[in-house]
């Protein structure tokens, strides 16, 4: 027991202390987490109001696929986008393997079927009488589209906060395509699975404490989210 | 040659049909309604009111028939004249916003942005103080602030024609007395011409010019004014 206790000590000693190597894996998953997120949301959102606002051939089935991707391993993920971004792969040619964008690319894949899914569920669910509401009071049709969108803001709130939990505390991508490449790649999930193989605890729970801080955070920003959502 | 009665209405309505499914919902042979008038609608559940009331306020186009507004063939696909017409439902949706930005909506989509002192009017018509219910949000109203707010969202606009779904059947007396006099206030203020859907047919009698009566969708008995 005595050495967690003692890594404990140390672990908060490395935080205060503003220590290089565990401040680089933070930096590290932030700004791949922060890439990838972005791109969730851009591309995820409208094709999610597209899913649960219109009617086309296929929809149930692309509805499935999405369903279906949201348990994708992420270590499948790790191995279909390092197949792409390998030298040998067709996007190999672009240099984005053992890197932060790269890292991203796959983090992305994993984020977009929770907005897709969570965004097309929540205009689904909107109330039926917002569309009548809005023409009456003499709405056009983008101002009925932007209206909605904003109806429906705490929902796509809540799928950008469980994506984002989702992407900041998966291990398999990163270390798959970023490598674990220390003060480039090594991301906090990366750094404490390697810490805690070479037996060093201290720098391994510094790490935890951060990634239960911002699951935490994240956690309290979903029951504050889904409260507003159901109002 | 159109006559002067016709130049005077504000819809004609000629051989409206509307079916869900298989279902007949109104088979309306022939309805004038006069510009600046009040028609009362009365009838059981189902006969048909809201739908009729729907295709008036041009959400809904029906399968047959044509919908002549101020005398020309109008569709719901013109936003001109969508804009002339406003409709208030038993059970209003409120924007998940303040009560201002609800009040403001209307004018807001038109473009007119500086609009407090028709914000002020439009509550001061339906009883609520700007002072104590602007800034509040959606979710802090009661169900007869909520439905006085929908309306007031409806009246700054001060449109041709307001169609009233039950506006006054799940509220308290004095919201209700609100409502009515509102509503009232603007074919008093505005010339606006009113459409009420009512089961309180003493209410329709008293301040209604045409009532009519539907029956599985069809005019049963266009009463003489009360």
């Amino acid at each position: 027991m005595d050495f967690i206790l003692e890594g404990l000590i140390q672990a908060f000693g490395l935080l205060i202390s503003g220590h290089d190597e565990t401040y680089s894996a933070i930096r590290a998953t932030v700004s791949a987490s922060t890439l990838s997120i972005v791109a969730c949301l851009i591309l995820g959102a409208p094709l999610g109001f597209l899913l649960g606002h219109s009617g086309f051939p296929g929809k149930k089935a692309i509805r499935t696929i999405v369903d279906t991707l949201l348990s994708f391993p992420t270590v499948v993920i790790g191995l279909l986008v390092y197949a792409f971004l390998t030298h040998r792969g067709p996007l190999g040619g672009l240099g984005l393997l053992f890197t932060l964008p790269g890292i991203a690319i796959g983090q992305t894949i994993l984020g977009l079927p929770i907005v897709v899914a969570m965004t097309a569920t929540a205009v689904e669910n909107l109330d039926r009488r917002l569309k009548h509401t809005l023409l009456t009071l003499g709405a056009g049709s983008k101002q009925v589209l932007l209206t909605t969108l904003w109806e429906a803001r705490f929902s796509l709130l809540l799928a950008a906060v469980a994506a984002y939990g989702r992407i900041v505390s998966e291990v398999g991508i990163s270390m798959m395509i970023g490598g674990n490449i220390k003060w480039h790649t090594r991301t906090i999930t990366t750094a404490i699975a390697l810490e805690t193989a070479k037996g060093e605890f201290s720098m391994g729970i510094a790490l935890g404490i951060v990634l239960m801080a911002i699951a935490f955070m994240v956690n309290l920003s979903l029951i504050g989210l889904r409260k507003r959502a159901d109002q | 040659m159109t006559s002067h009665r016709e130049e005077k209405l504000q819809y004609r309505l000629e051989g409206i049909r509307q079916d869900y499914g298989k279902h007949p919902v109104l088979a309306v042979d022939f309805l004038g309604i006069e510009q600046k008038s009040i028609m009362g609608v009365t009838g059981h559940n189902g006969s048909g009111k809201s739908t009729l009331l729907r295709i008036l306020a041009f959400l809904e186009s029906p399968a047959q028939g044509r919908v002549f507004f101020e005398g020309r063939l109008s569709t719901t696909h013109e936003e001109r004249i969508r804009r002339k017409v406003t409709l208030l439902t038993q059970e209003p949706y409120l924007l998940k916003r303040t009560v201002r930005a609800n009040v403001a909506y209307g004018l807001r989509v038109r473009g007119e942005r500086n609009n407090s002192d028709r914000i002020q009017e439009a509550m001061d018509m339906v009883g609520l103080k700007p002072q104590r219910f602007a800034s509040r949000s959606w979710h802090e109203l009661s169900g007869g602030e909520a439905q006085r707010v929908a309306l007031a969202a409806r009246l700054i606009l001060k449109p041709d024609v307001l169609l009233l779904d039950e506006p006054t059947a799940s509220l308290d007396l004095e919201s209700a007395e609100r409502i009515r006099k509102a509503s009232l206030a603007a074919r008093k203020e505005w010339g606006t011409t009113l459409v009420i859907v009512s089961h309180h047919t003493d209410w329709l009698e008293s301040v209604c010019d045409k009532i009519i009566v539907l029956e599985k969708g069809r005019v049963r008995s266009p009463l003489p004014s009360a």
